[in-house]
């Protein structure tokens, strides 16, 4: 499989098909024995920040620390937790259980719960994404 | 018989949102300075957005992919941040431009001052995107801009030239002002191939979640409904052509370009250009907000959809707050919104091909298409409109800038 082209920057599933984010990194292992194998793949903003610049990265994962909304690192999920290696890759866990979903929370409930109307309404739905 | 329903609506939405700022402003200077001559630039961008408008639609119903997400995946990020940015801030200013129109239309109508405007056209756009569902935005909006066929009834009662008005179909050269020519084709060009269409109608094919079978829809959608929408541009192309150049008067503000309906349509014709303005201005801000969070969200993978409630899409639905609020600001900052449209405008068709080149790649490639890849004519149109459009604006958009007007 080729990482860069098939792995990297692919849009990532939960289990239940919702969507949880990109493939921001991939973290490799390196091992006498053999070639490189791929420890995690990664997915959260510091992960991206970091193929920027490795200063953006620190300070984004600072910012997600200060606010309180995780500790700062992105998901690393070991390769043998993924489903389906498609176009989009499928995990097998729930996004709601892991910090790729921090920021979503942390939005919805500091922001976006705040202002009036964001929950029920007469034409929008309440459940179900992409 | 439902279907055909859909298709007629279909069409209504995509050329009832067609006139808005943009489109309108270049229009009516077009004909004020060079009469038809001009008619063959809308021509053209109509071709090439319809074109553009069913490779979108299709990528999004082959790949269940929108173009941000789909150029994302396709070239890594380090090479989607050019395009990104690039229409992100190009998104910014012309959304800026759009929530001017409206409160220009207001102003139209009540003669208070602009300003006074700004925040609750921002305001009103923003509640519509909170509260209303994709369907509900597309197809609202949509049936108000029917108001803007009121341009095409005031050709009929100007009576023009039918073969002066077909002999500006042909590109020629004018006799005098080579650059402002230019500037203005070019400018029309970015009026009618707006970057954001794209990401937009791919968003609304999965969205409304098409597939293969709806192929044939968006083949009529795309091309029916930009025809009927490029009629209404060069509807008002020719209103100002037979009205505003015969009496010296050069659009240099909204009020003088809003006089162009008054001789066919007497005293509604200055309550129907207004109407028009705002609501075409009105149906772009939400298309342009919309399309600003939908690129944003499929960029970094995050769920999406204009149909559910902000809770469930809390990231999305804050970026398009956010962009309403920053666009508002650009134009409360007291910059010429005439002006502002008219270069962003000229500057969109200098990141055309930024935007749309990898989009060609893309369609091209059997991985998203499958078998129903470009066709060698769909390739080449696109690349000589975009092409071309971007080597002009090189040399008329300095051009223009220096000479100050």
């Amino acid at each position: 499989m080729d990482l860069v082209r098939q792995v990297l920057d692919e849009q990532v599933l939960d289990r239940r098909e919702e969507y949880m984010g990109k493939v921001d990194g991939i973290v490799l292992e390196m091992r006498d024995d053999g070639p490189p194998r791929v420890a995690f793949l990664e997915i959260g903003a510091p992960a991206l920040a970091r193929r920027f610049s490795p200063l953006l990265g620190d300070w984004i994962a600072a910012l997600a620390r200060h606010l309180g909304v995780s500790d700062g690192e992105p998901l690393r999920v070991p390769p043998a937790r993924v489903l389906e290696w498609d176009v989009d890759i499928k995990l097998d866990l729930d996004a709601r259980d892991t910090s790729a979903m921090a920021w979503e929370h942390w939005v919805e409930d500091r922001i976006v719960r705040r202002i009036p109307g964001s929950g029920a309404s007469s034409g929008k739905s309440t459940k179900g994404g992409k | 018989m439902k279907n055909v329903l859909k298709l007629l609506l279909g069409v209504v939405t995509s050329f009832a949102g067609f006139i808005e700022v943009g489109s309108l402003s270049t229009s009516a200077q077009a004909g004020s300075a060079f009469g038809f001559q001009l008619l063959w630039a809308i021509a053209l961008a109509a071709m090439g957005v319809a074109v553009l408008a069913e490779m979108a639609g299709r990528l999004a119903a082959l790949s269940r992919h929108t173009v941000a997400a789909a150029i994302r995946e396709h070239f890594g990020v380090h090479f989607y941040s050019v395009p990104f940015v690039a229409e992100a801030l190009l998104d910014v200013l012309v959304l800026a431009s759009e929530i001017g129109g409206i409160a220009i239309a207001v102003r139209l109508l009540t003669g208070t001052a602009l300003l006074w405007w700004v925040l609750p056209a921002a305001l009103l756009v923003w509640v519509l995107l909170w509260r209303g569902t994709f369907g509900m935005i597309e197809n609202g909006v949509s049936l108000l801009g029917l108001v803007s066929l009121c341009f095409v009834v005031a050709v009929f009662r100007l009576h023009p030239h039918w073969s002066d008005v077909a002999h500006g179909l042909l590109p020629t050269l004018p006799t005098h002002h080579h650059a402002r020519y230019g500037f203005i084709a070019v400018s029309i060009l970015g009026a009618t191939i707006s970057p954001y269409l794209l990401n937009f109608y791919a968003s609304g094919a999965v969205e409304e979640k098409w597939s293969e079978k709806d192929l044939v829809t968006n083949r009529l959608v795309s091309g029916l409904g930009m025809g009927f929408g490029s009629t209404i541009s060069m509807a008002v192309l020719v209103t100002s052509a037979l009205v505003l150049r015969p009496r010296g008067i050069a659009v240099e503000s909204y009020e003088q370009a809003a006089l162009m309906l008054t001789p066919a349509l007497g005293r509604w014709g200055l309550v129907l250009f207004a109407a028009s303005l705002g609501v075409g201005c009105f149906g772009a801000a939400l298309e342009i907000a919309l399309n600003f969070a939908y690129t944003v969200a499929q960029a970094a993978g995050w769920n999406w959809s204009e149909d559910l409630v902000p809770r469930q899409d809390a990231r999305f639905s804050l970026v398009y707050t956010v962009v309403v609020g920053v666009a508002a600001l650009v134009i409360l900052s007291g910059i010429d919104p005439l002006r502002l449209t008219l270069l962003s405008m000229a500057l969109t068709v200098i990141v055309l091909p930024i935007v749309v080149f990898p989009f060609l790649v893309l369609l091209n490639d059997e991985a998203y298409v499958g078998p129903h890849t470009n066709t060698r004519v769909g390739n080449a149109v696109i690349v000589l409109i975009v092409g071309a459009g971007f080597l002009m604006a090189l040399v008329v958009v300095p051009l223009q800038i220096l000479g100050g007007q």
